[in-house]
């Protein structure tokens, strides 16, 4: 394969066809282009969607209550749902072994105040979990923990937005800023992936909230994140099982859509996936039509070179070439062909990709690129094309009967 | 060194069958020069053919230097030919892109001889014809009796038992066609065994046996004088 007689050989012929060449290679360096763009676009699209949701843990649980559609248990259709703090504890030992974080979720808005600056901002009053379920970025302080929840401490964790908007080029870490007029002290500045509204907001531990709306233990939404180790089905079934027990505890018609929301992002997420996959589907299926055609153009011009040849390979084959040899000198054009237009292709996608992907920013779509995998696999793929491109006249120059070739009278 | 007994070869046309050989007995001994004589269509061509192992016979024996050749795989037939023959053709069939050396080592190379061996063995065959200074040139570049000196060249450069030569002077004007017989009967004084396939008189008779076909049968197999072709060149 190495051979230095061999690849003499494919140099010259190349060399003497240049355009024919060219041609014949152009079509599948296309057909790769094409392809690698085809995934590249993919990837960008997949990128799009999975910075959208990045913004939670991918394997969190919202736990939402509504107001019941039907009568159910002696009640009427209508009533309007309460999850309590007993409804977070009661989750959580239900399911030891299922959940991984839980927190309860309490919304407020509040009118904030620091010195001369005042804004409105939206209040989550949340438990210290929250952090890992919500992905929340602490940049500066802490975070709300366990001790604040107990002691229902008036701390709060700010956005960077609202530290930007409220403290100026102050450091906001210690100090104490007004929300509806009560002075809550800065243990944290966090930022947040999702987008700045996420940096508009203010944590704050959920027990001081409720005492500060009338002692209640009223809570919005349950947030949890299941165990990491499940996957899809599993993840699903948990889902159900805590949907079924949340429902029955309160006496909400199983089937009644509207009364609780159980809303899983496994779901979303496994949507999205095999939507993605299904383009990547369709993407390398239509690279490998092309790619297809590229592969008979080649095939093609090595009949029609063989066909120029047959005396050449005649007169090989009375000074004692071997058909295997012959067979292996015709494939390895063959192949050259394919892999250096194929790279061409690959070279020239990847530049423009590195060139123009990263700029490519938009929510749907961001930084379509390749990855080494693709590479590898295009090149297998080239290899295993360039060999199907030349095996049809492989066979057909190694069949070449050395008389036939031979008689010129 | 060639031994024939009763070889037969008939080739399909449709739906009749053209009976070519019909029956050849022939014997070539070591260090002869054998002129096969006979008009187009007697069957010379495909004697020769069987002889080189491009084509097979229907019945008959062929023996090479002790070896029988029968139901040769293409392989076999491959190894036997680089081993056993050198073809020398009318119109020379040299690979155009190669040059003078590297067309001459083309059978050293299939008999897997390394590179440098190769290109050395070569030059001594080129030598040998009076080409050395010509080695790098390319087949365009030289004339018909250049190339048909590199074409014997080549032919030699496997060290053959035997050389096939089908019409050597068939392309060339009468004066080369001497100075390739005259390159011809040296090579055989040497002791190699050589095989002239020709429909020309004076060709045949610069060989020391003349065998003539006709209609597939041997007609006339006679030792004659040799006629020199060094004084015509």
């Amino acid at each position: 394969m190495f051979d230095r007689d061999i690849w003499q050989e494919i140099f010259n012929t190349l060399k003497t066809n240049k355009l024919r060449t060219f041609l014949t290679g152009f079509s599948v360096g296309w057909a790769i282009f094409i392809l690698v763009m085809l995934l590249a676009s993919v990837n960008g699209m997949q990128n799009g969607f999975v910075s959208q949701f990045n913004d939670d843990a991918t394997n969190s649980i919202f736990v939402r209550p509504g107001t019941t559609s039907k009568a159910y248990g002696g009640f009427e259709a209508g009533r309007r749902i309460q999850l309590k703090n007993e409804d977070l504890e009661y989750i959580k030992q239900s399911f030891p072994n299922d959940i991984e974080y839980i927190s309860a979720r309490y919304y407020a808005n509040a009118t904030a105040r620091y010195k001369s600056e005042t804004g409105s901002y939206s209040v989550h009053a949340t438990h210290p979990d929250h952090q890992a379920i919500e992905k929340t970025l602490v940049v500066a302080g802490r975070y709300i923990n366990e001790a604040d929840v107990i002691n229902k401490a008036k701390v709060a964790v700010i956005g960077r937005k609202v530290a930007e908007d409220l403290f100026k080029n102050e450091d906001p870490l210690g100090k104490f800023v007004e929300f509806n007029g009560l002075p809550f002290r800065v243990i944290g500045v966090f930022t947040d992936d999702g987008d700045d509204n996420a940096e508009r907001r203010v944590y704050a531990p959920v027990s001081t909230y409720q005492r500060i709306y009338g002692n209640t233990n009223d809570i919005n939404i349950i947030a949890l994140t299941y165990n990491p180790t499940y996957d899809l089905t599993k993840a699903l079934e948990f889902s159900e099982r805590l949907e079924i027990l949340m429902k029955r505890r309160h006496k909400i018609d199983p089937d009644d859509q509207a009364g609780l929301y159980v809303w899983n992002y496994a779901e979303a997420f496994d949507n999205i996936s095999s939507f993605t996959a299904v383009l990547k589907g369709i993407g390398i299926g239509v690279g490998f039509l092309i790619l297809i055609a590229g592969i008979v153009g080649i095939g093609n011009i090595m009949v029609f070179t063989i066909k120029e040849r047959t005396k050449e390979i005649g007169v090989r084959k009375a000074l004692g070439a071997r058909p295997r040899q012959i067979v292996n000198l015709v494939l390895l054009e063959s192949v050259f062909i394919t892999a250096i237009s194929g790279f061409v292709g690959l070279l020239f996608a990847w530049v423009i990709l590195a060139a123009v992907g990263p700029m490519i920013q938009t929510p749907a779509f961001s930084n379509p690129s390749v990855n080494l995998s693709t590479v590898v696999t295009a090149t297998i793929i080239l290899i295993i094309a360039g060999v199907l491109a030349g095996l049809l006249p492989a066979m057909k120059a190694a069949n070449v009967k050395p008389i036939v070739a031979l008689s010129d009278k | 060194m060639i031994e024939i007994k009763d070889l037969h070869k008939s080739y399909k046309m449709g739906s009749n069958s053209l009976h070519v050989l019909k029956g050849i007995n022939f014997k070539v001994e070591e260090g002869e020069l054998v002129a096969i004589m006979g008009s187009s269509g007697s069957g010379k061509s495909t004697l020769l053919n069987i002889l080189g192992m491009l084509d097979s016979a229907d019945s008959g024996e062929y023996t090479l230097d002790g070896v029988p050749i029968k139901n040769l795989s293409e392989t076999k037939a491959a190894q036997y030919r680089n081993k056993f023959l050198g073809f020398i053709f009318q119109s020379f069939n040299l690979i155009n892109y190669k040059s003078a050396l590297e067309n001459v080592a083309l059978p050293l190379y299939y008999q897997k001889v390394p590179r440098k061996e190769r290109q050395e063995k070569a030059m001594k065959y080129l030598e040998r014809v009076g080409l050395k200074p010509w080695a790098d040139h390319l087949p365009s570049e030289l004339s018909g009796g250049q190339k048909q000196r590199v074409a014997i060249a080549r032919a030699m450069a496997g060290e053959p038992k035997v050389l096939l030569a089908d019409e050597p002077t068939g392309a060339l004007d009468s004066k080369t066609s001497y100075e390739v017989m005259d390159l011809i009967q040296k090579i055989n004084d040497d002791g190699n065994t050589i095989l002239v396939v020709t429909h020309e008189e004076d060709i045949a008779h610069m060989c020391k046996r003349i065998v003539h076909l006709k209609d597939g049968v041997i007609v006339e197999d006679k030792k004659i004088e040799q006629v020199r072709a060094e004084q015509y060149v």
